[in-house]
C-alpha cells in the first residue's frame, strides 16, 4: 500500500445566490488504491469530526455508467486521465505533495447549486424537447420486424453511450452542449424507428438547447477529449446536417 | 419565412451562414492570391491583370457589393456568436486546461478576425482607393509604374512589410480553423474524413498566409 | 393467512382472463385521477410514462438531479426474454421454469408466469423505443447466454444494457414530462407515506435543495424505490439507494415480506481497504468465457501464471459438470465464499478467486474477447491498475440485488390499499433468487405491461380527486419528519454517519451475508438495538437542515437502515431452511449444498410492523404450485 499526501484547493459556495471562493484543505496520508470520490470521502469524514460542514459533490453509482459525478480536477474535467468518469479516476495517478484545484462545471446553464454541485437540469429540458422516439407503450410492433443493419446499430449504440455527465459543456471554452445533444439526435436518428420524428427532434432539441443559454460550437472537439465515454465530435457533425435538411423543408 | 428565421436565430443555422460566407471569402482570397502572384511576372503583366479586373465594371461593383455582404454578414453573426459564447461561461476555471495540446485557433478566431478587420480596411486604403498614379507609383528609376509601382514601394518599406506578413499569419490561422470549420459545421465529414480534413485545413492555411508572405519578402529581398 | 388474489384458471390463461375482467376507468376520466410514482427506474420511468400515455395525471419524484441516474442505469448484462430467436428450443413456460427453480421455488407461480408472458412485449417496446440492442450482421437481434440457463434468450446492448433499457424509459418519461401530464420533481426524497384510514394517500417529501418538507396527496401511490442492498454498507448499489420509501410505508402499515432473500453476485471486484465506499460487479456475462478456479494448495504463494494447469482447481467445473460455469449467482457466490474459507484465496487480502479467460482468448483471439467485454476489461484495469486480458481477474462476492421487498398481491398492490410497489422495491417474482437479467425484465414487466392495467381496477372502485393535504394526517408526518431532522442535527456527537453505516454493514455481512447461523444471527439482534440506541446519541451531523446538506440525507437513510436490519435478521432467523439467496449453516445437504425444507417453509414470510423493538408479526401466504414439480434444485 503506498500513501501520498496531498493540498486540495476546493471551491465553496453555500448556495446558487451566494458568492464563493476557494478553501485550501490538507489530504493526508491518502491510499493511492483510493478513487477519487473515495479520497473526498476521507477528507469529508475528517472536515465532519473536526465539526466542519464537508464538501457537497454529486455522485451516486461510483462505477462511471450514471453520470453523477463530476468535476474540473486541475483544469480538466473528469481530471486528467482519458476517458474516466471522476468516480473511475484512481489516486495512483497523482504525486505526492501535489495541489489539487477542484472546481465545479462552469457554464450559465449549469448555476452551482452548492460548492462542486451544478443543476443540470437543462439536459432534462433538451431531452424532454424531442430525444425520444413516441412509440406508446404497447404500441410496438414485433422486434424482429425491424432489422437494422450491425455497423448502424453500434453507430447508434456509441452515441447512446452518453451518461449526460455535463464534461462536453464544462470542457468547451463556450461551454456547448452540442456534444451532449448531437448524441441524443445521432442515437435516434440513425435507426429506422427514429427517422419518423427525426426534422421535429432535431429542430426542437436544438431549439431548447439554444433558450437554455449554452455557447456555440467553435469546433475546437475539446468536447471529445474530455468526454469519459468517448462520445465522438462526427456527432456534432450528424446533427449540423440533420439540422440544416430539417430547415430546409 | 418563419422557418427561415428560426434557421438564422439558431446556434448551427447563424454559424452555417457564417460557414458559407467564409467560404465565398476564401474563395475570394485564392482568387486574389491568385492574381497577385502576377507581380512575380514583372509590372507589364501585373498592371495588365489590374487594368483587365477595372475593366470588368459595372459588373465587378456587383461582386464587390457581394462580397462586402458576405463579409458584414460573416462579421455581425460571429459577433453575436462571440457575444453568446461570452456569457455562456461568465466565470472562469482557476485553472485552464493543461492537456489541451490543440492548436486553439478557434480560441483566436476572435483575435484573428480583429486583425483581419483592421487589415482589410487599411488594405483597401493603402493599394484599392489610393492613388495608382502618383508619387507612389514611380519607382527608383524614376518610371511610373502605376499599380506595381505602388506595390513595390510599399513593400519596400520593412515595416509595412512585417505589418503585412503579420496580417498575412492572421488570414492563415484564420483559414486553417475556417476551412475544416465549414467541412464540420454542414456536416459534410463522417468518421474518416475529419482528422484528414483537419490537416488539409492547416496545410490550406498555411500555404496562402506563406503564398501572400511571399511578395513582400520578394520585393524586399529579390527586388532590386 | 394473506390473500394473494391469483386468478383460478390454467397458469397459461391466468393473466389473460384477469385482464379481461380487470375494472376499467373511463378513458375521459382518467384525467382527474392523481398518480404518484416514487423512483425513476426501470419500473417507475417505464410506469409513469405509461399511465401518463393512457391519461392519468402523474407526479413522480427522484433523489437524483435527473431521472436518467436511478439505478437501473448500472445494470450491464441484459435482458431475458423468451422470443426463441436462436432457435434453441425456448418458450415462455421454460423462461417461467427457469426462473422458478432458480428462485429455488420460493416465488409465486402466477407472477412468474405473467412474467415470462411479457417478456416478449417488452423487447419489442424497447426496440420501438429505440434501444440500441446487439444485432448479427443479418440486421436481427443477437441473444446470449447467462447465468442458470441453457438456452440464449439474453438481450443485450454492449456492457450497458440497463442504461440503454432505462434511457429508453426516461426518455419516454421526458416525453410525456414535456407534454405537461407528469410533473418530475428531481432532488426530491420521500420521508414518510401517508394514510389515511388504512388507504394510501400520499407522501411526505423533502427538497434536497432547499431543505423544504411538503405533503403530495393522490389517488394512489406506486413505490418504485428499488432495493436495500446497502444496509451492508458494501454492495453493488449506488450510494444513495436506500430502504427508507419501503420502511416508511412499512411503518404505516405495509407489509414486508421475505426481507431476508438478498442475492450475493459473484463477480465483483474484491474489497481494497477500510476506506472502500462500494463495490463494483463485473457483469456475469463474464463466466460464459471466464473459468473460475483458485489453486489447489492453500496459500500457494506463486502468481497465477506460475501455476500449472493440474495444480489449479476449476471447482465449479469440478463440481457442476453439466452449468460449470455458468451456475446460478447463489452458488458461485457460496463456492467462492468456501473455497476462500478452505484457505485457498487469492489476492492480496486472500478474499478472491481468480476468474481467467486465457483459455477463451487462445481459443476466440483478444479480439472477439474485446469486443465482448471490452468495456468491463476496461473497468477492471482502470479501477485494479491490472490488465485482465494477461492475467487473471480476481473476483468475489459481492451484496447486489435483494429479492425480499414490500408484499403485494397479484395486481401489484400492498396490503394498503392504493400502495402499489414495483420491481426489486417488491418481493413477488425471484423467490430467493434471481438469475441473471431478471431484474430488467421484471423492473419493466411491472411498469409497461402490469401496473398500468391492475391499477385501473383498484381507481375504478375509489373516487376521483385527491385528499387535501391540509388533514390531520398529512399535517402530522410533516410534523414527524421535521422532528427527526431536528433531532439528527441536534445530536452533535463524536462519530460520523458512514461510522454507523459501516458498524451495521460489516455486522449485517458477517452475521446475515453468505450463510447464516442461529447463534450469528442472535448476536445480531442484540447487537443491532444498540448500534442504533448509540447512533441516536452520538451521530454528528453538521449543517443545517434548510439548505442541501448530504450528511443529513445520509443519517436519515442510515436511521431506516438501522431499523430495517433487524427486521432483516428477525427473518432470516425465522426461516430455518436455506433457500436460493438465505443459506442456512443448521440446513444443508451432506455435500454442503443448500438444503430446503419445503414441508414447513413452503411460504412468504410477510411481517407486520408492531413497533420499534417489539416481535413483527408474521403473516404467512401459502406458495401453491400447480405446475411445477418442487425438486432440490440440481446444476450438478
Amino acid at each position: 500500500m503506498k500513501t501520498i499526501n496531498l493540498t486540495l484547493q476546493i471551491w465553496r459556495q453555500k448556495d446558487a445566490n451566494s458568492t464563493g471562493q476557494f478553501e485550501s484543505y490538507p489530504a493526508k496520508d491518502i491510499d493511492t488504491a483510493m478513487s477519487f470520490l473515495e479520497m473526498l470521502d476521507v477528507v469529508n469524514e475528517r472536515l465532519t469530526k473536526e465539526g466542519k460542514e464537508p464538501v457537497a459533490f454529486d455522485h451516486d453509482c461510483r462505477e462511471g455508467i450514471c453520470g453523477m459525478c463530476g468535476a474540473v480536477v486541475n483544469g480538466q474535467p473528469h481530471g486528467h486521465i482519458k476517458a474516466t468518469t471522476l468516480c473511475q479516476l484512481h489516486m495512483r495517478h497523482f504525486n505526492d505533495g501535489e495541489t489539487i484545484v477542484i472546481e465545479p462545471w462552469r457554464s450559465t446553464a449549469f448555476p452551482v447549486t452548492k460548492d462542486l454541485i451544478v443543476d443540470r437540469t437543462a439536459f432534462d429540458r433538451i431531452i424532454s424537447a424531442g430525444g425520444f422516439i413516441s412509440a406508446k407503450t404497447g404500441s410496438a410492433p414485433e422486434a424482429s420486424a425491424i432489422s437494422i443493419q450491425q455497423d448502424k446499430a453500434e453507430l447508434s449504440m456509441d452515441a447512446a453511450s452518453c451518461i449526460g455527465c455535463g464534461a462536453c459543456v464544462a470542457s468547451c471554452p463556450n461551454a456547448s452542449a452540442m456534444l451532449f445533444t448531437s448524441a441524443k439526435v445521432s442515437h435516434l436518428n440513425l435507426l429506422p424507428q427514429g427517422r419518423v420524428e427525426a426534422k421535429d427532434r432535431v429542430t426542437n432539441m436544438v431549439k431548447q438547447m439554444d433558450e437554455e443559454g449554452f455557447g456555440n460550437c467553435s469546433n475546437e472537439y475539446l468536447c471529445e477529449d474530455a468526454c469519459p465515454k468517448e462520445i465522438s465530435v462526427v456527432n456534432i457533425a450528424r446533427m449540423n446536417k440533420e439540422f440544416r435538411t430539417a430547415s430546409r423543408s | 419565412m418563419n422557418q427561415t428565421s428560426t434557421y438564422q436565430k439558431s446556434s448551427i443555422g447563424k454559424k452555417q451562414i457564417v460557414a458559407v460566407t467564409g467560404l465565398i471569402l476564401i474563395l475570394f482570397v485564392c482568387g486574389h492570391l491568385l492574381g497577385n502572384l502576377f507581380i512575380f511576372v514583372g509590372p507589364e503583366a501585373f498592371n495588365h491583370y489590374a487594368a483587365k479586373l477595372a475593366g470588368l465594371r459595372p459588373g465587378l461593383y456587383v461582386v464587390e457589393a457581394g462580397l462586402t455582404i458576405m463579409f458584414v454578414v460573416h462579421l455581425m453573426l460571429t459577433l453575436s456568436i462571440a457575444h453568446e459564447n461570452a456569457a455562456a461561461r461568465p466565470v472562469k476555471y482557476q485553472v485552464s486546461n493543461p492537456g489541451a495540446s490543440k492548436t486553439h485557433s478557434s480560441c483566436l478566431m476572435p483575435l484573428s478576425g480583429s486583425v483581419l478587420l483592421i487589415f482589410v480596411l487599411w488594405h483597401l486604403w493603402d493599394f484599392t482607393f489610393s492613388n495608382h498614379d502618383g508619387l507612389r507609383s514611380v519607382l527608383s528609376d524614376g518610371v511610373n509604374y502605376g499599380l506595381y509601382g505602388v506595390v513595390v514601394n510599399s513593400f519596400k518599406d520593412p515595416l509595412h512589410s512585417i505589418l503585412y506578413i503579420l496580417s498575412m499569419a492572421a488570414v492563415g490561422l484564420h483559414l486553417s480553423h475556417g476551412l475544416q470549420s465549414v467541412v464540420q459545421t454542414f456536416g459534410l465529414s463522417d468518421g474518416k474524413f475529419l482528422p484528414v480534413m483537419k490537416k488539409i485545413s492547416f496545410v490550406f492555411g498555411f500555404s496562402v498566409a506563406a503564398i501572400f508572405s511571399a511578395i513582400p519578402m520578394y520585393v524586399l529581398f529579390v527586388l532590386k | 393467512m394473506l390473500n394473494s388474489k391469483i386468478p383460478s384458471g390454467p397458469l397459461k390463461d391466468k393473466w389473460a382472463n384477469h385482464k379481461d375482467h380487470l375494472k376499467l376507468v373511463n378513458p375521459a376520466n382518467k384525467r382527474k385521477y392523481n398518480v404518484i410514482v416514487v423512483g425513476t427506474g426501470l419500473a417507475g420511468a417505464s410506469a409513469a410514462a405509461s399511465l401518463s400515455e393512457m391519461g392519468y395525471q402523474v407526479d413522480t419524484f427522484c433523489m437524483q438531479d435527473s431521472a436518467r441516474r436511478a439505478h437501473s442505469i448500472s445494470a450491464q448484462g441484459g435482458i431475458n426474454a423468451a422470443k426463441n430467436y436462436p432457435n434453441d428450443g425456448d418458450s415462455i413456460y421454460r423462461l417461467f421454469y427457469d426462473t422458478v427453480k432458480g428462485g429455488d421455488f420460493r416465488s409465486r407461480e402466477a407472477n412468474v408466469y405473467r412474467l415470462a408472458e411479457v417478456s416478449n412485449q417488452i423487447i419489442d417496446q424497447c426496440v420501438a423505443q429505440g434501444v440500441p440492442f446487439a444485432r448479427e450482421y443479418s440486421g436481427y437481434l443477437d441473444n446470449r447466454s447467462f447465468g442458470g440457463a441453457q438456452v440464449s434468450r439474453t438481450f443485450y446492448a454492449r456492457g450497458q444494457t440497463g442504461q440503454q433499457l432505462l434511457l429508453g424509459a426516461y426518455s419516454a418519461l421526458m416525453k410525456e414530462v414535456g407534454r405537461g401530464s407528469v410533473t418530475l420533481h428531481t432532488r426530491t426524497e420521500i420521508l414518510d407515506i401517508v394514510v389515511i384510514d388504512g388507504v394510501a394517500r400520499g407522501v411526505i417529501t423533502r427538497n434536497l435543495i432547499s431543505g423544504e418538507i411538503a405533503s403530495f396527496a393522490a389517488d394512489a401511490v406506486v413505490l418504485a424505490t428499488g432495493g436495500y442492498s446497502n444496509v451492508f454498507y458494501l454492495s453493488t448499489n449506488a450510494k444513495a439507494c436506500n430502504v427508507t420509501a419501503a420502511w416508511r410505508a412499512h411503518k404505516r402499515g405495509a407489509f414486508f415480506a421475505n426481507p431476508c432473500y438478498t442475492q450475493i453476485h459473484p463477480t465483483c471486484i474484491p474489497v481494497h481497504g477500510e476506506y472502500q465506499s462500494k463495490l463494483t460487479l463485473m457483469s456475469e456475462s463474464l463466466r460464459n468465457d471466464g473459468r473460475v478456479w483458485v489453486p489447489k494448495k492453500e496459500g500457494d504463494p506463486r502468481k497465477a501464471q506460475d501455476i500449472p494447469e493440474e495444480e489449479r482447481d476449476y471447482y465449479l467445473e469440478r463440481r457442476y459438470p453439466s452449468f460449470g460455469n455458468l451456475v446460478p449467482r447463489d452458488l458461485a457466490s457460496r463456492n467462492a465464499k468456501m473455497q476462500c474459507d478452505e484457505g485457498k484465496g487469492v489476492g492480496p487480502t486472500g478474499q478472491a478467486v481468480y476468474l481467467d479467460f486465457e483459455e477463451a482468448i487462445g481459443r476466440l483471439g483478444e479480439d472477439v474477447i474485446r469486443a465482448r467485454y471490452g468495456n468491463l476489461f476496461d473497468m477492471y484495469e482502470s479501477i485494479t491498475a491490472e490488465n485482465p486480458y494477461k492475467q487473471p481477474m480476481l473476483i468475489f462476492p459481492a451484496l447486489h440485488y435483494t429479492m425480499g421487498g414490500l408484499w403485494v398481491d397479484y395486481n401489484l398492490m400492498s396490503n394498503l390499499p392504493g400502495l402499489f410497489v414495483l420491481g426489486e422495491a417488491n418481493f413477488s417474482d425471484h423467490g430467493a433468487n434471481r438469475l441473471g437479467a431478471s431484474a430488467l425484465m421484471q423492473g419493466l414487466a411491472d411498469g409497461y405491461f402490469v401496473l398500468p392495467y391492475t391499477i385501473g381496477d383498484y381507481l375504478a372502485g375509489v373516487p376521483s380527486g385527491r385528499t387535501a393535504t391540509d388533514s390531520d394526517e398529512f399535517r402530522q408526518a410533516e410534523k414527524e419528519a421535521e422532528e427527526k431532522i431536528e433531532t439528527l442535527l441536534a445530536i452533535k456527537g463524536n462519530k460520523t454517519v458512514d461510522d454507523f453505516h459501516r458498524e451495521l454493514g460489516k455486522l449485517c455481512w458477517e452475521k446475515c451475508g453468505m450463510s447464516r447461523d442461529e447463534q450469528g444471527l442472535k448476536e445480531a439482534l442484540q447487537k443491532i438495538p444498540e448500534i442504533r440506541d448509540e447512533f441516536w446519541k452520538n451521530v454528528n451531523v453538521p449543517g443545517s437542515g434548510r439548505d442541501l446538506n448530504q450528511s443529513l440525507e445520509r443519517a436519515g437513510r442510515v436511521a431506516d437502515f438501522l431499523e430495517f436490519a433487524e427486521l432483516m435478521v428477525n427473518d432470516a432467523l425465522y426461516r430455518k431452511e436455506s433457500c436460493g439467496g438465505h443459506f442456512r449453516e443448521e440446513s444443508k445437504t451432506e455435500e454442503g449444498e443448500a438444503l430446503r425444507d419445503d414441508k414447513n417453509f413452503t411460504h412468504v414470510a410477510a411481517w407486520e410492523f408492531q413497533g420499534l423493538n417489539k416481535e413483527p408479526q408474521l403473516h404467512k401466504e401459502a406458495l401453491e404450485f400447480e405446475t411445477v414439480q418442487l425438486t432440490q434444485r440440481s446444476y450438478k
